[in-house]
């Protein structure tokens, strides 16, 4: 099947160089483009000092960039703030008008897709779809790990799409979920906390035995966190603390076992099965080495059923490696440089 | 990890009132002040009680209580804001220990999230 798989950078990859005012938004711009991206990902609400106001000046200055590095808006990651009041959740139509607002700024920047997370509620897209489609402006729901999909969670989602026949909804798969090892940063990271080598090797094998076993999909729950619990406890996270506690676990070795049900490893038929529903994904990576291998998922294995498919659009990269390094803000740039020349392998390959 | 940046090493300040320090909140992206749940401020391991700080963010200063309402300020991503705690003739002159654990709560978390950062600076 032909297939066009075009590559992104997320700019959340630079968030640790943008926060320290290493590089300001043109720079992140100017160093995926450098690193082979043609496609940018942005979260508005992160980089863009006015937001939710989209100033003309801004609006101009970005499509002059785009211009300028050679690249082209790919996704506009959003966030549902719908418990901004303390004591209540926003109602139905306080939801909408967010998600308008949202859809209306990706739309002046020249986003084609809206990211939008699994806590936005079904109603709220669906009262959404209309806008989306007055804007031409897809939602595409997160995947990200611990959800997945072929599960009862992303049936949820099915149902809803045959239901209401839109075409402007869909899942944005993120990479997490194809994560055959625990991260090594995250590891080397529990190690330098105090973690017990035995204890690591213990959390190790039981993710391991999580991935040859199969993992125990996530169900549809409006109840996220009831959901997520079960589906830690249906993986064995009881279990495995219990061996823990018996092996004179410490804080950070229950840290890290905890961490560790947060990446999962599902089949990358999943992505062919689903085709037809995914426009966008993120390309999370945790560490890329020297020989441009992502180090925790097989890239090629997972690039290869994106071809398979017959995908048309982007893969993003997502380098959520910083939150396990003491220092990321210069890292994140070889970091990004690394996965996109691995991605180029992978897709030429 | 943005905790390793997030306290200013130029932003201290010391009074008879009380004390400031900037910080940037180490979450990825801007906020509106109202998902502020606390920031515990401890000097030498001494920890002032929340009634005592304030911060200012944008030219606008708010008690941690007051901050519960407000929707329409921003936080920017990166950007310091002060943080300034009442404590009768300043702290001593000499080197202290500082620690912020900030816990903000995000929309799309089933938890709050804590953050914590750690500095040492001269008055």
């Amino acid at each position: 099947m032909s297939y066009d798989i075009k590559k992104s950078v997320s700019l959340y990859s630079y968030q640790e160089a943008f926060y320290t005012g290493k590089l300001d938004l043109e720079g992140c711009i100017r160093e995926a483009a450098k690193a082979g991206a043609t496609g940018i990902e942005l979260l508005a609400e992160q980089m863009v000092d006015e937001f939710p106001v989209i100033t003309d000046d801004f609006k101009k200055q970005w499509f002059e960039w785009m211009e300028k590095y050679g690249t082209e808006p790919s996704c506009m990651d959003a966030f549902l703030e719908n418990h901004i009041y303390d004591n209540r959740t926003c109602t139905l139509r306080e939801q909408v008008d967010n998600m308008r607002r949202d859809i209306e700024i990706a739309h002046a920047l020249g986003f084609k897709v809206l990211r939008t997370l699994v806590s936005t509620p079904m109603e709220v897209i669906e009262g959404s779809l209309p806008i989306a489609e007055a804007f031409d402006v897809k939602i595409g729901l997160e995947v990200h790990s611990p959800f997945s999909l072929n599960s009862g969670w992303s049936e949820g989602y099915m149902e809803m799409i045959r239901r209401t026949g839109t075409k402007y909804f869909g899942f944005i798969p993120d990479f997490g979920i194809f994560c055959n090892k625990i991260p090594t940063e995250l590891t080397n990271q529990a190690l330098k906390n105090g973690a017990h080598p035995e204890c690591v090797e213990l959390v190790q094998h039981a993710f391991q035995n999580r991935c040859q076993k199969g993992f125990v999909k996530i169900r549809y729950d409006k109840n996220l966190g009831a959901a997520n619990m079960d589906y830690r406890m249906a993986n064995g996270q009881g279990e495995l603390m219990e061996a823990l506690k018996k092996a004179g676990g410490n804080d950070a070795d229950f840290g890290y076992a905890g961490a560790s049900f947060a990446y999962t490893w599902n089949d990358p038929q999943d992505i062919i099965d689903n085709i037809d529903y995914i426009f966008h994904t993120h390309a999370k990576c945790y560490h890329i080495n020297e020989d441009y291998e992502e180090t925790c998922i097989p890239m090629q294995q997972v690039v290869d059923a994106y071809k398979k498919a017959g995908y048309h659009g982007y893969l993003s990269t997502e380098w959520e490696g910083g939150e396990m390094v003491e220092d990321a803000s210069e890292s994140c740039i070889e970091q990004v440089r690394r996965h996109q020349e691995c991605m180029r392998r992978c897709i030429e390959g | 990890m943005l905790e390793t940046h997030m306290l200013n090493p130029n932003g201290y300040k010391n009074s008879a009132e009380g004390f400031a320090f900037q910080m940037r909140v180490p979450y990825y992206r801007g906020f509106s002040l109202s998902i502020i749940r606390n920031i515990q401020v401890c000097v030498d391991g001494v920890e002032y009680p929340r009634e005592d700080v304030a911060i200012t963010v944008n030219g606008e200063t708010f008690t941690l209580e007051e901050a519960r309402t407000v929707v329409s300020n921003r936080w920017v991503f990166g950007r310091f804001g002060e943080v300034s705690v009442k404590k009768e003739g300043g702290l001593s002159a000499g080197e202290h220990d500082i620690q912020v654990t900030v816990t903000i709560a995000p929309s799309y978390m089933p938890m709050q999230l804590v953050k914590t950062g750690h500095a040492k600076f001269t008055v």
